[in-house]
């Protein structure tokens, strides 16, 4: 009986189908949220199911299976798309074509649940395939728009390249380990890692799929598809950036126990994934489009997704990409009445360029809030240490402390934007929140990650991490965390600080320059442009 | 030797389609007629005929596809794109042999179905000339959802059977050099050329000056029978793949 909730790739399929032959306009949204609640109440079910007998629901000839992953990401996608789609009820009502984007939002999820779900290599070539396709339908539902039909054909063409990366992992997968069914090759690779071998062809075979996760996660290199679909509906925007650039990550956790027997690609995703973390964090404070910041936003956030996944913390990334989404999809669906709420309201939105860089801002620093600066900056180091008399010592095996430094580091950097904000009415009250806040979602984060781990991996979460260790010490790590913040204090603050509040031009120029730079995106388009035009 | 060679002219490996364009007698329409029948011929044959491939021959099928990718580049036409599909995929079929058969039979009924298209087009807007009928998916939205359907079957995605059968072949062969050749151009050739007439035909905003015609019964029927029959294709792909698999 429990085989029924394998089903749950076909429903929004058959809904799809249904839609097809429904002729009343308000019959369209009423039947799909209808079957896609059952849809969510099937997942849940599954999910108890799993949880409470502690197994796994196997069907259709060992090709789609409800384990663990799945019970906790599809019950996520399920509910996401139930938001979606009664959140569209209303917003796309006056949106020609209707019925065509209901249809399309079912197929999409057909696929990501297939995605999910699938057990064998095949399965989920075909799910990651039929995503593709679905997503450049829904990213180029505006078509009218021109603009909309571009940047709906760059995100095919990089999907296309996802697709066909993907394609030649799974057949260099086969050829190496001779199946496609992802339950006795997990068998084959955990038995492989027991004696460590160092194969070019396992290597090969795990950048691929890093590549190809990369690819559908926008990032960087492959990040331009992401910023620029803000064109799409707005529940388009919320679902891609809270559902469909996830499946990076969840390919890689379908390929973890692959990844255990390459560290060099695990470090290759830690790498890439810190810069891609840094560059689209940057880039989302300085563009002046809320869909399109909410886009470096999300880039940033997948870089860090494959950074943890880079250091081994499998359920972790499958965590974060949980909560990421959730909060992402909540922006997405409120930017409109954000953007109604500033039009009305003349002292927002602020310009961050202009608090960065005018002269108000400047004569501003005083050696006071410096000194503030500065100690909310050591704060997060401050928290990790805090963090670390509490916590049991294993927790700091290999390189999860490393991970904590990062995210603390980070929302540290977050935390001091936010500070920036309230300094002026400085409310003590809002900085304590955000300082509890800050503390609350670090410890949060990682009992709940260890939990998480606890039940996705259970001991086998070790070897991962094992597999993932940078060979970095603490103390390495604490220094070269220092180092970054010192950098960023002498690069923003070096004129406060070591000089008196005159106007120097060549230091403004330099500070334009950096931010022309990130205006401009790092001159990512700028060269496709050149390249167009035969500059190149 | 020369069953490769009947193989190659029948799978259209060489773009004779150059010589038929200069002639008079021969219509954008009846060059694919003739190469569709062609093929049609060429897939009955390999179920009776087995047959190895020739390298050689393959490579020169190759280099016509490359050209016949930059031919369908350039065409706005309908019946032209149609018949350069046709070229641009012979590679395949010579390289797969008897395999590659069903792969070219869902070629043939996609391509069957974006004729129909082109027929409509020439009935109701005077030419099989897409470009400048934009707006077919905001005004004709059921004429919009069968391009798609034929263009994103030919560009291989599934569902859609050519994508399947793609699939089955490539993971039940060994791979070479020419195999990786191929498959690369085939692969990307489609979605390319299919991508850009997509975005060309069923795009873009309605245009006031153009009285848009909806698919009547007859032609609905025919379009519905060809969905069907890539459907059928498609039920036939999956336990293909399945077989495979399991």
């Amino acid at each position: 009986m429990e085989k029924i909730i394998l089903l749950i790739p076909f429903i929004p399929i058959v809904i799809a189908i249904m839609l097809g032959f429904i002729k009343e306009k308000e019959q369209i949204p009423k039947v799909s949220i209808m079957l896609s609640s059952m849809i969510a109440l099937l997942a849940l079910s599954g999910s108890y199911y799993v949880i409470a007998y502690d197994t796994q629901i196997v069907g259709f000839d060992g090709l789609l299976i409800y384990n663990e992953l799945s019970a906790i990401l599809v019950p996520y996608v399920a509910i996401l798309g139930l938001v979606i789609r009664k959140y569209a009820t209303k917003y796309m009502w006056d949106e020609a074509g209707y019925k065509r984007f209901f249809i399309l939002l079912n197929f999409i999820f057909a696929s990501i649940y297939l995605l999910v779900m699938s057990n064998n290599l095949i399965v989920l070539a075909l799910a990651w395939q039929l995503m593709s396709v679905g997503l450049y339908l829904l990213v180029s539902f505006n078509v009218g728009s021109k603009t909309a039909v571009k940047n709906a054909r760059w995100t095919m063409y990089i999907h296309k390249s996802a697709d066909f990366v993907f394609l030649l992992a799974v057949i260099l997968t086969y050829q190496t380990f001779g199946s496609f069914d992802l339950g006795i090759l997990k068998e084959k690779w955990l038995l492989m890692s027991q004696n460590p071998i160092n194969d070019p062809m396992i290597f090969t075979v795990g950048l691929l799929y890093l590549l190809a996760a990369m690819m559908k996660s926008a990032i960087v290199p492959f990040h331009i598809w992401l910023p620029y679909t803000s064109e799409a509906p707005t529940p388009v925007s919320g679902l891609m950036h809270a559902g469909v650039v996830n499946v990076g990550g969840i390919l890689l956790n379908k390929m973890a126990y692959l990844l255990i027997l390459t560290p060099m690609v695990l470090n290759i995703a830690f790498v890439i994934g810190l810069f891609t973390a840094i560059f689209a964090s940057m880039l989302m404070l300085v563009v002046s489009d809320i869909k399109r910041s909410l886009g470096y936003s999300t880039v940033g956030q997948m870089g860090y997704m494959i950074m943890e996944v880079g250091l081994g913390a499998f359920s972790l990334a499958v965590y974060h990409l949980i909560v990421h989404g959730i909060f992402k999809a909540s922006l997405f669906l409120e930017s409109g009445s954000v953007i109604k709420y500033a039009r009305k309201d003349s002292n927002i939105p602020e310009r961050l360029s202009q608090k960065t860089f005018s002269d108000r801002e400047i004569k501003y620093r005083s050696a006071k809030t410096f000194k503030l600066i500065a100690f909310f900056t050591i704060l997060p180091v401050l928290t990790f240490i805090a963090a670390k008399i509490v916590l049991a010592p294993e927790f700091f095996e290999f390189n999860a402390a490393i991970i904590i430094l990062a995210f603390a580091w980070l929302t540290g950097t977050q935390m001091f934007l936010s500070f920036f904000k309230v300094s002026k009415t400085d409310s003590i009250k809002v900085i304590l929140g955000i300082i509890s806040s800050f503390i609350l979602v670090l410890f949060t984060y990682e009992y709940i990650g260890l939990s998480l781990e606890h039940f996705l991996y259970g001991k086998d979460s070790l070897l991962f991490y094992e597999a993932a260790t940078l060979n970095v010490t603490l103390t390495m790590s604490l220094i070269v965390v220092a180092l970054i913040m010192l950098l960023g204090w002498l690069f923003i603050y070096r004129k406060p600080a070591c000089s008196s509040l005159s106007s120097d031009k060549k230091s403004n120029q330099t500070k334009w320059q950096y931010y022309r730079f990130l205006v401009k995106e790092g001159y990512y388009f700028d060269i496709f442009k050149s390249s167009k035009k035969g500059k190149l | 030797m020369i069953t490769n060679s009947i193989f190659l002219l029948l799978v259209s490996g060489l773009p004779y389609y150059i010589f038929l364009e200069k002639s008079d007698k021969f219509s954008s329409k009846s060059i694919f007629l003739l190469s569709a029948i062609m093929l049609f011929s060429a897939i009955v044959l390999s179920f009776f005929i087995h047959n190895t491939h020739s390298e050689i021959l393959v490579m020169i099928s190759f280099i016509s596809a490359m050209y016949s990718v930059y031919r369908a580049t350039q065409t706005t036409n309908f019946y032209k794109l149609a018949y350069y599909f046709i070229y641009m995929n012979a590679p395949f079929f010579l390289l797969f042999e008897e395999q590659g058969a069903f792969y070219s039979l869902s070629l043939l009924v996609s391509l069957i179905g974006l004729y129909s298209i082109a027929n409509f087009y020439q009935k109701h807007y005077g030419s099989a000339n897409y470009l400048y009928v934009r707006g077919i998916t905001l005004a004709t939205p059921l004429v919009g959802i069968h391009i798609t359907v034929y263009l994103i079957s030919i560009g291989l995605y599934p569902p859609l059977p050519n994508s399947l059968f793609f699939l089955t072949y490539i993971f039940n062969t060994e791979a070479d050099l020419l195999w990786y050749i191929v498959v690369i151009s085939i692969y990307f050739g489609n979605f390319l050329v299919s991508m850009k007439v997509l975005e060309k035909s069923i795009f873009g905003k309605t245009n006031p000056n153009i009285h848009y015609v909806d698919l009547n019964t007859k032609e609905k029927i025919t379009h519905f029978s060809i969905i069907g029959l890539l459907a059928l294709l498609s039920i036939y792909g999956i336990k293909e793949i399945l077989v495979w698999v399991l």
